[in-house]
């Protein structure tokens, strides 16, 4: 049995195929054209943006540097010049101005650590989150403050009066441990064999370049 | 998101594995389509059979349509697809030694493999052929390394070197291909009927 308006249909069968790759290839022409961006969508950047995971607190800093935590690198996005004068403990120096070249990417574009971004306070820090947050670089986070806040609560940790409350003390033992760590010298120590130079150990951290092969192909 | 294999969608262990799968049925269609009978081949240029010409034109067309629709849609991104080098006279010239072997053997590099697994002996001659090619070829690689590796002129594209509009140049490419089936058609119908 032959189905007659079938064989009618598929009598046509190579016109039909052939409109329909000019249709496609006309649409391909036809469709509204568009530039494409790099890196993550403005939504995407914007719930980044006000995600809590975006700061990080100077205690908490703290506690990663006592602890060793080898999972961070801390980044200071100031100029060199500031960097030199003082900068936190195991800091790299990326000014903001040198933030995307080819060096500085490598050690921001990786997944193995979490990057932690400091100025003096955040200002600098934040655009350069903002920066590498758009070009989907992953786990940045920036130090809340900055170097001032650092100042103002590690090193020199404001004591609390008698009326506070008990966290607060705690908080503020913490902090003075903290800064002694970190080199300073209270008067009610009577020890002199403390240093008081806070030297900048710098870390040597390997960054393996990112893999980025093309597909390679041939007949 | 796409290339899958370089943005590690697929572990680059499978590589191998999908190739070697692509490969069989690479082979499996062009044995069941024809490909591996050298008289059909040479049709081509004899005018009795477009066969080749047919498979082949369609088969960039689509692929270069539904590249660039993936492409466009955002779920491959063109430019990280490799793209053939160009060394302008090595291709000519090497094109010139291809269409020759073509002509005269009946096969092309792969559907000669393709003939011989199928117990072909003109096949097997042919594949004895580009052995001695190779051969010859890589004894006098000092002779020919200048035109080889000279007048590089990067991983270019028709759509670079032109300057046009990929989707213009897509279109454009399409309708040649459509005219050039419907011309070839013609020509099928006014030669003489071989029977291979």
């Amino acid at each position: 049995m032959i189905n007659r308006n079938l064989a009618k249909v598929l009598s046509f069968r190579y016109k039909i195929l052939a409109l329909v790759l000019v249709l496609l290839a006309a649409g391909l022409v036809l469709l509204p054209k568009y530039v494409k961006h790099e890196g993550i969508s403005p939504k995407e950047l914007l719930s980044n943006a006000i995600s809590p995971e975006r700061y990080i607190s100077t205690d908490e800093l703290a506690h990663k540097i006592i602890e060793q935590d080898p999972s961070f690198l801390l980044i200071d996005v100031r100029d060199e010049e500031s960097f030199k004068k003082f900068s936190l403990p195991y800091a790299i120096n990326i000014p903001l101005k040198k933030l995307l070249d080819e060096e500085s990417v490598n050690y921001l574009d990786q997944d193995e650590y979490d990057i932690i971004l400091y100025s003096n306070d955040h200002f600098y820090a934040d655009q350069a989150w903002i920066i590498c947050n758009r070009l989907a670089f992953k786990n940045h986070r920036v130090l809340e403050g900055g170097v001032n806040e650092w100042f103002a609560t590690i090193i020199n940790p404001e004591k609390p009066t008698e009326n506070m409350p008990r966290l607060a003390f705690d908080l503020y033992s913490y902090r003075k441990a903290a800064s002694m760590y970190f080199g300073v010298a209270y008067p009610e120590q009577a020890r002199p064999a403390v240093s008081t130079t806070n030297k900048t150990k710098k870390r040597r951290v390997t960054v393996r370049k990112k893999k980025k092969m093309a597909a390679e192909g041939g007949c | 998101m796409g290339p899958l294999i370089p943005n590690g969608f697929i572990p680059d262990e499978w590589n191998n594995i999908i190739a070697i799968i692509i490969g069989l049925a690479f082979g499996y269609i062009l044995e069941a389509s024809g490909f591996s009978s050298s008289r059909k081949l040479a049709g081509v240029f004899y005018g009795y059979d477009f066969v080749v010409l047919k498979v082949f034109f369609t088969a960039a067309v689509i692929a270069v349509i539904g590249i660039f629709y993936l492409d466009y849609l955002g779920y491959l991104d063109f430019n990280q697809l490799y793209i053939h080098p160009t060394y302008l006279w090595g291709a000519i010239i090497g094109g010139i030694i291809m269409g020759v072997g073509f002509v005269t053997g009946g096969f092309c590099p792969g559907t000669s493999v393709c003939g011989a697994a199928i117990g072909k002996i003109d096949a097997m001659v042919f594949i004895l052929g580009i052995l001695i090619g190779v051969f010859v070829f890589s004894e006098l690689y000092t002779l020919f390394e200048p035109i080889y590796d000279g007048y590089f002129l990067g991983n270019q594209t028709l759509m670079d070197s032109l300057g046009v509009s990929p989707y213009w140049f897509i279109f454009i490419f399409t309708i040649i291909a459509l005219v050039a089936f419907f011309v070839v058609d013609q020509i099928r119908k006014k030669v003489k009927k071989v029977f291979y």
